[in-house]
This record gives structure tokens, sequence and C-alpha cells, in this order.
């Protein structure tokens, strides 16, 4: 089987994935059973997003995530 | 790009590298050492060495953890993605990093199920998706990568997920650090520190640094204009005959980092008395294991890993460059023998490595200096 869909390493960017990158999201919606959000990127890219480490937090609220986990929230305006 | 664009705005960074020449005493060489592979990048990217005064020279540091990973581990990854039932996953970067008999792409081509994933979160997916195999996942990565895993594992052992298991190879930032300060062959001035490992760990780790070293360290965000802020920074402290850890990147990293971050590692992960790092060697208590309470889902245990150990090729010198010795393009077989195409060590692997990101960004400049 091939790999996900929609999943590149990209060389030119760099791998936000691998590198000590974190890239900044809005949360989409929160599932509180699960600690599992929809969050969006700039470009409006969806992602599953583990928010166990930053809780509470809402629909609208700024993350920053790495390799799928929010490590902190955002103010308004922060990179 | 809101968010984005303030940090990358060419007239402040103008006026800040006109601060940094106005910082600087003529006649003295400073070297900085950026600990981050993410820095790394970012300065080249930007061509942010390139706003710089000669007599500030930008070393690149040991964070890229893909680059850091001995063709041992690699070994040991291949021959458990080569265990029937076995899907292997890792970051994508990991795929292409040589061992002594190939790549993890290359086993995948001979028929080793070998997937790329974005988190351990997607490799927790696959393993409930597919009940019947076994599914393994690589981890690498620093403090920021570390609690995505234990998060991960937390997950797969309240779920009950047995067919899931991880081969932890997470690394931690200071037992390299205090490895390359102890060197007797490196002499740097001032370290940029790395953002996001801090964001979890947060500051109080460094301050080995100021205090047992005295060098000073300014935790950097990653846009053009936090680097080259944080540079002025530590210019500025010697200047003034100031040793400590500044924080530049305050927007994102608070000082005691993530307090639940650290309470999740502390649970799933334990201290290796010691690790291999690529071109550095062995470095006690370097790298993270899972703690015995987590020992079922790991897969060191689960499978027989030969846990062979395998010299760095002769040719390469990713030692010397991980520890700001020699620059990328003065490697024996830098561009030449070894490209990102064909990478022989694994700082041309990662884009993230110094001499990938020298090679795609920084040798055009090179080259008209030479020319």
């Amino acid at each position: 089987m091939s790999d996900p869909p929609g999943i590149v390493c990209d060389h030119e960017q760099g791998c936000i994935t691998c590198g000590d990158v974190a890239v900044p999201m809005r949360v989409v919606r929160v599932d509180r059973a699960s600690w599992l959000a929809v969050c969006a990127d700039e470009a409006g890219g969806l992602a599953s997003v583990d928010v166990g480490l930053v809780d509470p937090v809402d629909a609208g609220d700024r993350v920053l995530v790495h390799a799928g986990t929010a490590l902190q929230r955002l103010g308004e305006g922060e990179a | 790009m809101r968010y984005v664009d303030e940090y990358r705005d060419a007239a402040l960074g103008q006026a800040l590298a006109g601060d940094i020449l106005a910082t600087v005493e003529p006649g003295r060489e400073y070297k900085v050492m950026e600990v981050c592979g993410g820095h790394t990048h970012s300065i080249y990217k930007y061509g942010i060495d390139d706003l710089l005064p000669a007599n500030v020279e930008l070393v690149h540091g040991p964070g890229c953890p893909v680059c850091v990973i001995p063709m041992g581990r690699v070994d040991d990854g291949i021959a458990i993605a080569h265990e029937p039932g076995v899907v292997f996953t890792c970051f994508g970067d990991m795929m292409r990093v040589p061992g002594s008999r190939g790549t993890l792409l290359e086993a995948k081509a001979a028929g080793a199920d070998v997937r790329m994933v974005y988190s351990p979160l997607d490799a927790l997916r696959i393993a409930r998706q597919n009940p019947d195999r076994e599914v393994v996942f690589f981890a690498i990565g620093f403090e920021t990568t570390a609690p995505s895993t234990a998060l991960t594992l937390k997950r797969a052992k309240a779920e009950g997920i047995g067919n899931f298991s991880c081969m932890c190879n997470h690394v931690t930032i200071v037992p390299p650090l205090r490895a390359l300060l102890e060197s007797p062959d490196l002499r740097l001035d001032g370290f940029i520190g790395p953002g996001h490992v801090c964001t979890v760990v947060g500051a109080r780790p460094l301050e080995f640094i100021p205090a047992d070293y005295d060098r000073p360290v300014v935790i950097s965000g990653f846009e053009p204009l936090d680097i080259l802020q944080s540079i002025r920074m530590i210019l500025g402290q010697l200047r003034d005959g100031r040793c400590e850890v500044e924080n530049q990147y305050r927007r994102v990293v608070p000082h005691e980092g993530n307090l639940r971050a650290l309470e999740v590692m502390a649970e799933v992960f334990e201290l290796r008395p010691h690790f291999e790092w690529r071109g550095l060697g062995f470095i006690s208590q370097s790298a993270l294991r899972l703690s015995p309470a987590y020992a079922d889902l790991d897969a060191e245990v689960r499978f027989s890993v030969p846990g062979v150990r395998v010299a760095d090729p002769k040719a390469c010198q990713c030692g010397e460059v991980l520890k700001g010795v020699i620059k990328p393009w003065e490697c024996k077989v830098f561009g030449t023998a070894c490209t990102p195409e064909h990478a022989i060590g694994t700082c041309m692997v990662s884009p993230e490595g110094a001499c990938a990101a020298y090679y795609n960004y920084g040798r055009f400049a090179r080259e008209r200096e030479v020319v």
C-alpha cells in the first residue's frame, strides 16, 4: 500500500515532522472524550491534533502543533 | 500571511543587521552555534549569514534528530521491518537515512511494508485499521517530538491496542551540548537556543551553559527576524560581559516549559544509560527508552533486534560538521560523492541537516565567492 494521500515530506520547506519545527493552527472543533481536535493551518488544511497537553482549548483558539500534538496555546498575533 | 509576515520584514531585518554591526568589536572573531536544525534551515533559506559582519560566524549544531541516528539503529529498524506481518512506520526523512545495508526506502522496495507517517497518531490509526498486522512506529526526535510519542503510547495502552509498538530513538538536547562544550577542539562564544525544544522543557535545562561554561544562550524563534534578534542579544551579552539564558521566543516559550508534557514523558519514558550519536559517539543518559510500565509496547522487547553497532563511513565527516569543527563544504565528499539524492552521511539526508541545507541554499553564494 502506498503512503496515505496528502502526506509528503517537503524537502524545499524542510520536514515539519522531523525537524524541530512547529506550525500555528486554529482549533475548529474539539472532541473532549478523546482529547482530539480538528485544527486548520493558515492555508485552511485540516488535521487531527492531540490537544491533551494544552487543555482547555476551544474552537477558535490558536495552538502550536508539532507531529500531531499541540505543544502550546498561542495568543492572537503570535507565530 | 498574517502572524508570519511581521517576522520577515526586510527593512526591520536590515535595521537589525545594522544593530549587530554596531554591537561587535572590530577585530574580534565570534562563533555562535545554532543548536537546532530548524534554525539551520531558516538561516540558509533566508540568507541570514549574508546579513552578518564577516567576523560573526554561525556554526551548525547537533539538533537534527535524523542526522544523529547511527547506522546500527537504522539496520535494527530494517530488521524489524522485514519480520513477517510487520507494518513499519516512520517519518519521511528517516526512510532515506542509510544504514550499513541500505535504507528503509530500499527495504520497502525489497518487499517490506514500510510506510511514512506524519505523526505517531497516524501510526496508531494504521494499527487500529489492521488488527491482524504488527504495526511498529520508529520514533525519533528531541523533546519537541517525544511528548507526541508519549501521548500516543498512552492512548495505545488505554485502548488496549495490542498490535502497536514503538522502537524508541528519542534523544535529549542537554547531554550532546555538554559533550560539545567539553570537546577540546571546539571554540564557541554563544548559543542560539532551540525554541521548540524549550517550548516543552522550558529555559531551566539550558542554564548550565552560562553557569558551567560561561557562554550566553538566547532561546530563539524560527523566523528570520527572530534569529537576527537572537544573534544581536548574544552579541550584546558578550559586549556587556553578561552571561545568561535569555528568551527571545517569549511569545511561545514559557520559562517553565509545558509541565503536562514533561509529566507524560516521565511516565512513559526513562533515560537510557547511554546512546550512540552519529559522529559524536556514545553519550551517557542522552536518549529515552520506554519505561517498565510500557515495556509491552516496546518494539525492542517484542521483536528480536540484532543490536548491531556499525562504524560511521570513513569518508563521511558528519561528526566534525556536527561539532562545528568544519563547515559542510569542507567535507571531503560534500557535493560530489555525497548529495541529497545519494547521501553518505545523515547531515545530507534530512533537509534540516547542515549539509543538505547548505547544499540547497548556500552553495550558490559560495560558488559566487569562489568564482
